[in-house]
């Protein structure tokens, strides 16, 4: 031994490099390493942080460095293993980060180095140790220790990490085929709540089915309740496939399956979709593997596949995540478009097939006008008649256009609504009359005069609600013989009373089973006088004061009734309450 | 010598269409026979064929379109010649290259038309 600790430093100091060995003779060099130091720099392996507390001898060595105040900054790699050593040596003031797999041990000073020349053993003191106070070899070392500690992470966050049970995070390609398979395999066999999984062809699909994973995710839903969700493009050959997994039902309306696997078709343009050649498979939103396919014609998955990228990397599995949900509901929002697109152009057709009609009576029977002048009176009543039936399907399709973009614009008022029903009947008992009708209308009024129902509605939809439900009772009653119809309002006799029922019962033909399913959509009639679109429009303005309106065949086999609510004016149930 | 009279056979569900084409029709020397049901017409012409010059059949009709009663008489007559009333804007075209590839014989009217513009077309179609 050379050096001792009652050695003043000096200019002079002669360089050396030497091995020492046994621990007594390390200690000494340690101490004395500790003695000149103001900074120290050290790295070590994972079992390095342990060597502190678990080796008696060394633990002086950490007072040593707590009484100078000496600052110490360590690289090392911190493990389940080695955490509460590392959270100690935190606690002595230690700087520490985390470097994975790091291998070196070695401490330098402002002027010396010291490194193990020996591989460190748990709880074991350290045999054998270099020494070295030449200039060169200790700037080399620390500028080697400089570039451990910008690679390394803080302590903290990797503690945080390790007490959260985070696993290591990795993120690599793999480049055989084998093993591509092998993992997407194990990944859904693992699945403990989800998978998501991309397609990008008719043909990945069939080369998955091909190694079991369609039949995988089956199973998966099936016996460990895994919520399955696919993208893919599909065709009969796939739908077929689906069918004999029972994951799609046999005919339409069956049977709906038991477990939670859902499929949805992105039979949309690969530019629409922006996945047009990867594969995508999230598994409890933990792992993902992304793989691309490098020739589509092949039906053996290993000669299809290209390099993959396997993950359980957060932000990158949670990305997938994220691209999986958007494009899950842009499907969605495609198909929402689809239809609507649909039945906005049938409408339009509809609407211009029944506007045409009417138009072409008038046009046609003006022109003929001229040459028969004998029947100019019936030709006159002719093109009146149908002018009334486009002005009442231009006033329809206007409501219907309101109704659809939601500018349906109430005017309420508080009324009495045996008023509005009172002059609506009167309208048709005058309309029967012309028309010498065969039918009754009863209205009960046996109402207390203090009691009237009021409601707080627009007055003129009201009206137009209960004249629509009325041409209908008697279009479809004046044809049977001694046809009664039978309107009544009154309030709802549960539920404290806050709704009014309005109904209107007819003895007539009933409602058509064909059409009963339909009644209350757009154009479901064959009438001449009717457009088709009365209940549609009645059923919407009813929904717009918050009821609701049912048509239902009588039970007694004669005629049917249609009902609507209305919610009572609060000012109405108050009075009542107050009674 | 007096000419003998064309037949045409005018089918619309729309009692007030079938009367003002037949009318217009006849007004200028046409013999006309006029049905609102497709059905009817089907079964007329079946038991008791006629040769019309020219069938005009509404597209839209309940229990048989004016394409399905076309290609019903075309079984008896298939060199008879029709003419399509439609009122819709757009939609029939992919329908009817469907059933009809060789689109012989036939041609559409756009519903509302004008009594002279219907009796120009109807002569044109006649003599060709």
């Amino acid at each position: 031994m050379i050096h001792s600790t009652s050695q003043p430093p000096t200019s002079a100091v002669r360089e050396k490099t030497e091995i020492l060995y046994g621990t007594e003779n390390v200690l000494g060099s340690l101490l004395d390493f500790l003695s000149k130091a103001k900074r120290i720099d050290s790295c070590g392996d994972s079992k390095s942080p342990s060597l502190a507390f678990e080796v008696d001898i060394y633990r002086k060595l950490l007072a040593d460095i707590k009484n100078k105040g000496i600052r110490v900054r360590q690289v090392t790699g911190i493990t389940k293993e080695n955490i509460r050593y590392c959270k100690e040596l935190l606690k002595f003031g230690y700087e520490i980060r985390h470097l994975d797999d790091i291998k070196a041990n070695f401490s330098v000073s402002e002027t010396e180095y010291l490194a193990t020349a020996a591989a460190l053993r748990e709880s074991q003191p350290i045999p054998q140790i270099i020494y070295s106070n030449v200039k060169d070899i200790v700037k080399q070392q620390r500028y080697v220790f400089e570039s451990f500690w910008n690679k390394a992470i803080p302590a903290e966050i990797r503690i945080n990490e390790i007490e959260k049970g985070i696993e290591l995070e990795n993120t690599h390609v793999i480049q055989d085929p084998q093993t591509i398979q092998k993992s997407f395999v194990d990944m859904v066999k693992s699945a403990q709540h989800e998978v998501l999984l991309i397609l990008p062809t008719i043909n990945a699909f069939l080369r998955e089915h091909r190694i079991g994973i369609i039949q995988l995710l089956v199973q998966a839903a099936k016996e460990r309740s895994v919520n399955v969700r696919i993208l893919t493009p599909t065709n009969d050959v796939i739908d077929d496939l689906l069918k004999n997994m029972e994951v799609l039902p046999y005919q339409e309306g069956e049977r709906t399956k038991d477990f939670d696997l859902d499929l949805r078709s992105i039979n949309m343009s690969s530019e629409e979709t922006a996945v047009s050649t990867v594969t995508i498979v999230v598994v409890d939103k933990k792992e993902s593997l992304v793989f691309e396919k490098t020739d589509d014609t092949k039906e053996n998955f290993i000669e299809a596949v290209g390099s993959a990228t396997y993950s359980n990397s957060k932000p990158t599995v949670m990305s997938y995540v994220s691209i999986f949900k958007n494009l899950w509901k842009q499907v969605d929002l495609y198909e929402q478009l689809k239809t609507h697109d649909k039945m906005q152009k049938e409408f339009i057709n509809i609407a211009s097939h029944e506007m045409k009609t009417p138009t072409q009576a008038i046009v046609g029977y003006a022109d003929l006008m001229k040459k028969h002048p004998e029947k100019r009176d019936d030709m006159m009543q002719a093109i009146s008649r149908n002018a009334v039936r486009l002005q009442r399907l231009t006033n329809d399709i206007l409501d219907v256009t309101r109704i659809d973009s939601n500018t349906l614009n109430l005017h309420k008022e508080l009324f009495n609504l045996d008023d509005v029903i009172a002059n609506v009947i009167q309208d048709h008992l005058g309309y029967i009359e012309k028309e010498n009708l065969n039918v009754k209308l009863l209205y009960n009024f046996k109402r207390d005069i203090n009691e009237p129902i009021s409601v707080d509605a627009d007055r003129d939809r009201i009206a137009q609600v209960i004249s629509n439900l009325l041409s209908n009772a008697i279009r479809f009653t004046s044809k049977i013989m001694d046809g009664v119809i039978f309107v009544s309002a009154e309030r709802k006799k549960d539920s404290n009373q806050k709704e009014i029922i309005v109904s209107i019962k007819d003895t007539g033909e009933g409602i058509n089973p064909e059409i009963q399913p339909r009644l209350f959509t757009k154009f479901a009639t064959r009438s001449f006088s009717g457009t088709g679109l009365g209940l549609y429009i009645s059923k919407s303005i009813v929904e717009a004061h918050g009821g609701k309106m049912l048509a239902e065949n009588n039970p007694d086999g004669n005629g049917a009734t249609f009902t609507f609510t209305l919610p009572l004016s609060k000012s109405s149930a108050m009075k009542r309450m107050n009674r | 010598m007096k000419k003998k009279k064309k037949k045409i056979l005018v089918v619309d569900d729309e009692p007030d269409n079938a009367s003002i084409f037949s009318m217009g029709l006849e007004d200028v020397g046409f013999k006309v026979d006029a049905f609102t049901d497709p059905l009817l017409a089907l079964s007329k012409f079946k038991s008791q064929y006629k040769k019309y010059e020219l069938l005009i059949l509404d597209i839209k009709m309940p229990d048989m379109n004016g394409f399905e009663l076309f290609e019903e008489i075309r079984k008896i007559d298939n060199k008879v010649k029709a003419c399509f009333l439609t009122a819709f804007g757009e939609g029939y075209t992919e329908e009817f290259g469907r059933r009809f590839p060789s689109s012989i014989n036939v041609s559409f009217i756009r519903k509302p038309i004008r009594i002279d513009d219907l009796v120009k077309k109807v002569n044109e179609l006649v003599i060709t």
